[in-house]
């Protein structure tokens, strides 16, 4: 299995650049398969929450419009080099996932 | 059991042995050994549709690069006197974009000038004070090759993009173009327009999601087939094993009588051995694809140009490279060379020369989301110049795809790219 998730996190002054990129296939439900003609049962991440040294920055709610495999970026205020950032996601099927990375300098 | 001549040669063709991938790190030291390759079946999803998405016209009645359809050009049509159009629709329909792109693709004209055009034909904007007759600007725009042998331009009478009432507005608009072209700046401008360049970091996973694929092809190499068997079973160590294989591809295949490329060879060498069914632009085979060429990033280029069989595919290829296609008559020649089309502007798109185009293969493009490979890019070629595509890896394919390689010898390789 290919990483759950592709983890940045670069300090530059006093805001921290994060990318993040997850391997999803994001499936909206409304799709058919073009074999069979049936739906494809809907299959996407619903919630994402990001934490700085475990305390939560960002807390976002998903649905079928972001795209297969998304990408994220966010900055973050205040980390140091070293600090710990972790993303953790769950999809409607409950299955979780999640990244952590440290901050690196530029 | 008898069989006729067909069924033996089909027995005889059913696996080969070439010798087109490199050896397992075990007999490395006896040379290369021969690659297996599955020879029956297409190795793409047939009957071949035309992608969902695309254009859904068939130019049938028009040449493709497997089937010329023969275009005479004409006489000269007889106009008495001068014509009297609609200058108006004749405005609309020379910077109608669903029309072939139109005049505006190639042309500068227009009061006000729409905005980003073209430069492969003359600018036109005092076309009305150059003196010509009624008579040969229609027949001009009807079908130039009367007049001019060499031209790029599409015979849009002759070819029915136009019928002979809307070239008549056409002419009536060219009429009124008296006054030379004053840009506002030099993007509008398609002779000071800055060339595009690539700058994107295309190695970078947060840039490029093809990167994704080559670790998805990462993990697919060392998946076991239904044969119980991976590509790391033959081939260990895929760092070193494949670090300029795929640098040498495309190749004159001597059972399939055709030059194959990397997405062809996978197709047919994991049937014979992991017995994966690796279709061509299938997920699989373009993420395996992207993998092998990216074990060659900062390779030159290095595809044979002298034995035999490589020798006659590019003249083979030479002369499909010259072969005029589809409604619009274009061979790839007239776009992508300098001394025709190349190095110009279509509207906003720049058209570039051969050489710098297949270093990067297959690509991510941003404007789809999707991955492409020389094949998918070839067949877009076909339907923009209105020509029915072949479907991948057809033999002209095969034969362009090396005859564009050995122009490109010495690009260093870098995939997955990433382009607009």
């Amino acid at each position: 299995m290919a990483e759950e998730m592709k983890m940045r996190a670069t300090l530059q002054g006093d805001i921290t650049d994060v990318k993040v990129r997850m391997n999803h296939i994001m499936e909206t439900g409304a799709r058919k398969d073009p074999k069979t003609g049936k739906l494809i049962p809907p299959h996407f991440i619903d919630q994402v929450v990001a934490t700085l040294n475990g305390k939560t920055v960002l807390d976002a709610q998903w649905g079928i419009a972001i795209s297969r495999n998304p990408f994220i970026g966010f900055k973050v205020k205040g980390a140091k080099v070293g600090d710990k950032i972790v993303v953790n996601a769950v999809d409607n099927l409950g299955t979780k996932f999640s990244g952590e990375v440290a901050v690196a300098a530029r | 059991m008898k069989m006729n001549n067909s069924q033996l040669m089909l027995f005889v063709l059913a696996v080969c042995f070439s010798f087109a991938a490199p050896a397992s790190a075990s007999e490395s030291g006896k040379g290369k050994k021969a690659a297996q390759l599955e020879l029956k079946n297409p190795a793409y999803a047939g009957p071949w549709e035309r992608y969902k998405g695309w254009p859904e016209t068939s130019w049938s009645e028009f040449s493709t690069l497997q089937k010329i359809v023969p275009s005479p050009i004409g006489k000269t049509i007889k106009i008495k006197g001068s014509i009297e159009g609609d200058p108006k629709k004749g405005e609309k329909l020379a910077f109608d974009r669903s029309r072939g792109g139109s005049c505006l693709a190639c042309h500068v004209m227009g009061n006000p000038i729409p905005s980003l055009p073209g430069n492969v034909g003359l600018d036109l904007s005092a076309h009305a004070i150059w003196g010509r007759s009624d008579e040969y600007i229609f027949n001009y725009i009807f079908d130039p090759r009367k007049t001019n042998p060499n031209t790029v331009m599409p015979p849009w009478g002759a070819h029915k993009l136009f019928s002979v009432e809307e070239i008549k507005d056409i002419v009536a608009f060219l009429k009124t173009q008296k006054t030379h072209s004053v840009f506002k700046d030099n993007l509008e401008n398609p002779t000071t327009r800055p060339v595009p360049e690539e700058t994107r970091d295309n190695l970078d996973p947060f840039v490029n999601e093809a990167m994704a694929a080559m670790e998805k092809g990462k993990e697919l190499y060392s998946r076991e087939g239904p044969n119980k068997q991976s590509c790391t079973t033959c081939h260990a160590e895929p760092e070193r094993m494949f670090k300029s294989w795929a640098a040498g591809m495309p190749k004159y295949e001597s059972c399939l009588r055709k030059v194959i490329g990397v997405e062809e060879f996978i197709t047919r060498h994991a049937r014979a051995t992991t017995g994966d069914d690796f279709l061509m632009q299938s997920d699989e085979n373009l993420a395996l694809s992207v993998y092998l060429r990216f074990l060659t990033n900062g390779e030159p280029m290095n595809v044979d140009a002298k034995s035999k069989d490589h020798k006659l595919a590019i003249k083979r290829g030479t002369k499909l490279l010259n072969t005029k296609l589809g409604q619009l008559n274009l061979a790839c020649v007239d776009c992508h060379t300098a001394e025709k089309g190349g190095n110009k502007w279509i509207r906003g798109q720049w058209l570039g020369e051969f050489r710098g185009q297949m270093d990067h293969f297959p690509t991510w493009r941003t404007s789809r989301s999707e991955i492409w490979d020389i094949n998918k890019r070839f067949q877009w070629c076909n339907v923009s110049v209105r020509a029915n595509e072949l479907p991948p890896g057809s033999p002209e394919y095969g034969d362009i795809e090396l005859t564009l390689s050995v122009l490109n010898n010495g690009q260093k390789i870098s995939v997955p790219g990433i382009r607009h």
